[in-house]
């Protein structure tokens, strides 16, 4: 039984060799993606009947002198699994929107593969080492996913993500550096689990208590901006615009759906708790030192929301707009974060998936947009809605997601996340909920102004989404709804978990 | 006796092969074989001769002063077997590397490979093992200045090219500089210690005291004269005008084989000859020396377009990192360099060895020509060669640290001891570097892969070549992911 997760990682190498071994690489990629779609909600059904135990894998990897050993640990938890199921969804439908036969196909669907592959992994693993280079692999693959078949602006864009993401990547393995070495050499562990032990022990223990606090309190503003630029914290955020304006659709959903993930997850599992260690004290100097970085944090968030809010307004490119908009919605992200309690984590879960799954819907219709029209301007484009009703109709359904409309995924995470945020910092919070607002006029106005009103001239007759075409979206608006519905689905184990993760029992 | 095997195997054949082919007995190419087949030996030998606990020293002084008893000229250990079997690989490599590029069509101005290109390697290798040994200067300096003299030679080796003429004579006259530097240096410490064994010198000088200033003065000349080696700035210099000029398989043999034993003897001096008060002197000079071959190298790579000149900055930015994992000194009571700097140090050669050797392999077959080395040359390789395209990608993505190729494991490394050791600025520095590295790496990995070919024709890759560089791909992943290989090779 626990070697059943590791399939999630297995099938799409399987995929990988089989497009090697020139089998059609859309056939190849669909059944694997298919496969893992399929074993995620396997293992969601049978972790809600038999709980975490049974999906611990654990395997030593590897001792390197200086160094802990490295673990090959894969393992469930109500934290993951919940992005595990996002993932395999999400890659699901990136790889059913792109076209069967682009040029040289092998190549973007093994590079969509190793993407997926390295945002599932990451999200598996509970050993830093792993969880690090996991999200590392879809680095290059981003890369050359928007340099060869990015439709505008690509070779700019390419570098500057993938170097602007190197840079959050470095900052961040400074801070995991810095978090492994900051316990006694004996207790040092790239465990993640084992390293929070690790770490309250250490705090506890008045002889290691001052060095451990003052290694910890250094890591944490490392961590902050390291994983904060991977999910575009302001001001670190230009990369995700431009990146996936200039991305082909499919690596636009998977990276803004999935991967970007990654950096609120790390917070989440891995900075938060440990600055703020259950039963534990600070020295009160570095205590004091790691305030200050939560306030920076506070003010930034409101960066995401307000200020970038405004920025999305003010776009006219519709995928420059939607990146925009991601960059916006991470702010609520960070409230619930820095709000830091059960009720706050429990809505970044879910805003987590919820996000990654609307985002994913509207960048896929967006690139159909594009290959209807050959537009990507928002003023260009109008009265598509005509034409193009089922079209239309996903998107408003996404717009509604993004917007935060009760019955879809995104409300209930926002919810949470406004009601633990007003708990704690009610100031705040009464600024950050302006963004709801703000999100309304920028996605009600794309909306209008690609589906309703005059069409533009020389716009021609515009195709609806074929049948098998629709497949993707509805797979990707059936889970919004569903986890809209019944958030509690997601929340019976996430709670768990994170009482867990608090110190509870 | 196998501890002295491989410096043995290595010149008695080259010797052999230098007679055979003076009286023409032998062709070109099978003197390359019979090098290839004398490395092998060498190889197999020295990964099967035992490793002791302890250092084992040979040629030992009857009479030793107090506390340097049985301590000799040349020292049998663990880090002196692995950077052997490193020297040995690097130079099988480069002759396979020259076979190579003795099966590309010659020039008008180019000069056929001969015999020689494939023995004089043999000597440069007999001279690097005993380097990776060497426990006394007398020793280290004699098989440093057959190193550097026989790459004298091999450098201007296309004699009748400008550009390989400007490498020669640059090369000569910075290397005379250099070991003038390391002579002097020298000479101020034998003259003050009263020997020139390192057990002598450290007997003498770990002391809580600091280093008498002429002893630190001979130290830092001797790191004048290692830095040369290594290529770190202010003694970098050459390297661009003398990677490019020369011959491709010796540029490789100059980035890695050369760079290698300047570091081999920079951590061996350190650790064996000077203690830890010596970090003092050499902790803050390094420092420097880092900090400038980080972002130098880094940056100045961004701009180049010739690939190998491109290399020989990004070899000088490698060099950065690596002295970040010397810098693990100065610990009261500890080693000169703690065992996780030297494992660092070691790790980051052995992943620098394989992407390294990997690039400059593929160049070889690319870039037969000076003017085929511009990066435009490498414009849609990857619809002319999948295998070299991949390969050089995968090399060069390994050089900029990116997981799972084997780079990522050597940064690492580096990384944890600039942290632990607490060089926090100096490790500021090598992410800002690492991704300036990102940036140009990453320019031709665009050249490959996205922009049209300035030609279509196919390029041909004989099949022993393609078993390799899959072998080397694979190696680059497989090294990247499970790295107890070189814990195991280093242990």
């Amino acid at each position: 039984m626990n070697i059943l997760p590791l399939f999630l990682l297995i099938i799409p190498t399987l995929a990988l060799v089989a497009i090697v071994l020139r089998t059609c690489p859309k056939t190849a990629a669909t059944v694997a993606a298919t496969a893992n779609f399929f074993l995620s909600a396997v293992l969601f059904y049978l972790y809600c009947q038999m709980g975490p135990a049974p999906f611990d894998f654990n395997l030593p990897w590897a001792s390197f002198p200086g160094l802990p050993t490295i673990h090959l640990h894969f393992g469930l938890d109500g934290l993951n699994l919940p992005l595990i199921v996002l993932a395999t969804t999400v890659s699901l439908a990136a790889i059913l929107v792109s076209p069967a036969d682009c040029k040289r196909k092998e190549e973007f669907f093994a590079y969509l593969l190793i993407m997926s592959l390295g945002g599932i992994g990451a999200f598996l693993s509970f050993d830093l080492f792993f969880f690090y280079i996991f999200h590392e692999f879809a680095l290059i693959p981003t890369f050359l996913l928007i340099g060869i078949w990015g439709p505008q602006n690509r070779a700019y864009a390419a570098f500057q993500i993938t170097l602007y993401l190197m840079i959050g990547s470095l900052v961040l393995l400074a801070g995991l550096i810095l978090l492994v070495l900051s316990v006694p050499e004996a207790a040092r562990t790239w465990d993640m689990i084992a390293l929070q032990k690790a770490i309250a022990e250490s705090l506890s223990n008045a002889a290691t208590a001052g060095n451990t606090s003052a290694m910890i309190a250094l890591s944490y503003p490392f961590l902050l901006i390291g994983f904060g630029t991977l999910v575009s914290l302001f001001p670190f955020h230009s990369w995700a615009p431009a990146g996936y304006a200039a991305a082909p659709p499919g690596a636009a959903m998977l990276h803004a759906g999935v991967l970007k993930k990654f950096g609120l997850y790390g917070l989440l599992r891995i900075a938060l708790p440990l600055v703020h260690a259950p039963g534990t004290q600070m020295e009160p100097t570095w205590a004091a030192w790691v305030a200050a970085w939560q306030y920076l944090l506070l003010l930034l968030l409101l960066g995401n929301v307000l200020y970038i809010g405004f920025v999305t307004m003010a776009q006219k490119e519709l995928q420059t707009m939607l990146g925009f908009s991601s960059v916006m919605h991470m702010g609520y992200a960070f409230l619930g974060l820095a709000a830091y309690s059960e009720i706050g984590f429990a809505g970044v879960v879910l805003m987590m998936v919820a996000h990654g799954l609307s985002a994913a819907l509207l960048f896929g219709l967006a690139g159909e947009i594009q290959q209807r029209t050959g537009e990507n301007r928002m003023d260009k484009l109008g009265g598509l809605a005509s034409s193009a009703p089922i079209l239309a109709t996903f998107f408003l359904i996404g717009s509604m997601a993004s917007i935060g409309l009760p019955g879809l995924a995104n409300f209930a995470g926002e919810l949470l996340i406004f009601m633990a945020g007003f708990k704690t910092y009610p100031s705040i919070t009464f600024f950050a909920i302006w963004g709801v607002v703000i999100g309304g006029v920028y996605q009600l106005r794309a909306v209008a102004s690609i589906f309703y009103g005059p069409a533009p001239e020389g716009l021609g007759e515009v195709k609806d989404l074929t049948m098998a075409a629709r497949i993707p979206y509805l797979i990707l608006i059936a889970a919004l709804f569903l986890f809209g519905l019944a958030p509690q689905l997601l929340l019976q184990i996430v709670q768990p978990s994170l009482s867990k993760l608090f110190g509870g029992a | 006796m196998p501890y002295l095997a491989p410096e043995i195997i290595l010149t008695a054949l080259a010797i052999v092969l230098l007679l055979l082919e003076a009286y023409g007995a032998i062709s070109a190419r099978s003197v390359g074989i019979w090098s290839l087949v004398g490395i092998a030996v060498a190889i197999v030998v020295t990964l099967f001769t035992e490793v002791g606990a302890e250092p084992m020293y040979f040629w030992t002084d009857p009479n030793a002063a107090e506390g340097t008893a049985g301590k000799g000229l040349y020292m049998w250990d663990a880090t002196a077997r692995f950077y052997k079997l490193f020297f040995l690989g690097t130079t099988g490599l480069v002759i396979w590397m020259s076979m190579e590029s003795a099966a590309q069509p010659v020039g008008p101005k180019t000069q056929p490979i001969r015999a020689e290109f494939y023995i004089l390697p043999l000597f440069v290798a007999a001279g690097m093992c005993l380097l990776a040994s060497a426990a006394d200067f007398m020793v280290l300096f004699v098989s440093l200045e057959l190193v550097t003299i026989t790459f004298y030679i091999l450098v201007a080796y296309q004699r009748e090219s400008a550009t390989a003429l400007e490498a020669g004579v640059k090369y000569l006259i910075l290397g005379g500089l250099a070991t003038a530097f390391l002579v002097m240096g020298i000479a101020y410490v034998a003259g003050f210690a009263g020997t020139t064994s390192f057990a002598g010198i450290i007997a003498k000088y770990n002391t809580p005291d600091h280093l008498p200033v002429a002893v630190a003065l001979g130290l830092l000349m001797i790191l004048v004269g290692f830095g040369f080696k290594i290529a770190s700035v202010p003694f970098h210099l050459w390297a661009p005008d003398v990677y490019q000029g020369a011959p491709t398989p010796i540029t490789a043999f100059l980035s890695v084989g050369s760079k290698a034993a300047g570091f081999i003897v920079l951590v061996r001096v350190l650790n064996e000859a000077f203690g830890p008060t010596a970090y003092a002197t050499w902790g803050p000079a390094l420092t420097a020396i880092a900090g400038c071959s980080l972002v130098l190298g880094n940056f100045a790579a961004m701009h180049q377009r010739n690939i190998k000149r491109m290399l020989a900055y990004s070899g000088v930015g490698h060099s950065g990192f690596i002295l970040m994992a010397v810098l693990s000194g100065g610990v009261p009571d500890g080693p000169g360099i703690a065992q996780a700097g030297m494992t660092a140090v070691a790790v980051y050669l052995a992943t620098y060895f394989l992407a390294s050797l990997t690039a400059f392999l593929v160049i070889t077959i690319v870039s037969p020509t000076p003017e085929e080395e511009s990066i435009r040359s490498y414009n849609g390789l990857w619809q002319r060669s999948p295998l070299l395209a991949a390969a050089l990608a995968a090399s060069l993505i390994s050089l900029a640290g990116i997981p799972p190729f084997a780079g990522f494991v050597g940064k690492l490394g580096a990384f944890v001891v600039a942290l632990q050791f607490h060089h926090y600025g100096l490790f500021f520095i090598a992410a800002i570097s690492a991704v300036a590295g990102l940036y140009y790496y990453l320019g031709v990995v665009k050249a490959m892969f996205w922009s049209e070919p300035l030609e279509v024709t196919p390029i041909q890759v004989s099949v022993p070549t393609q078993v390799l560089l899959t072998i080397l791909i694979f190696l680059l992943i497989a090294t990247g992911l499970c790295m107890e290989v070189f814990a195991w090779l280093v242990r």
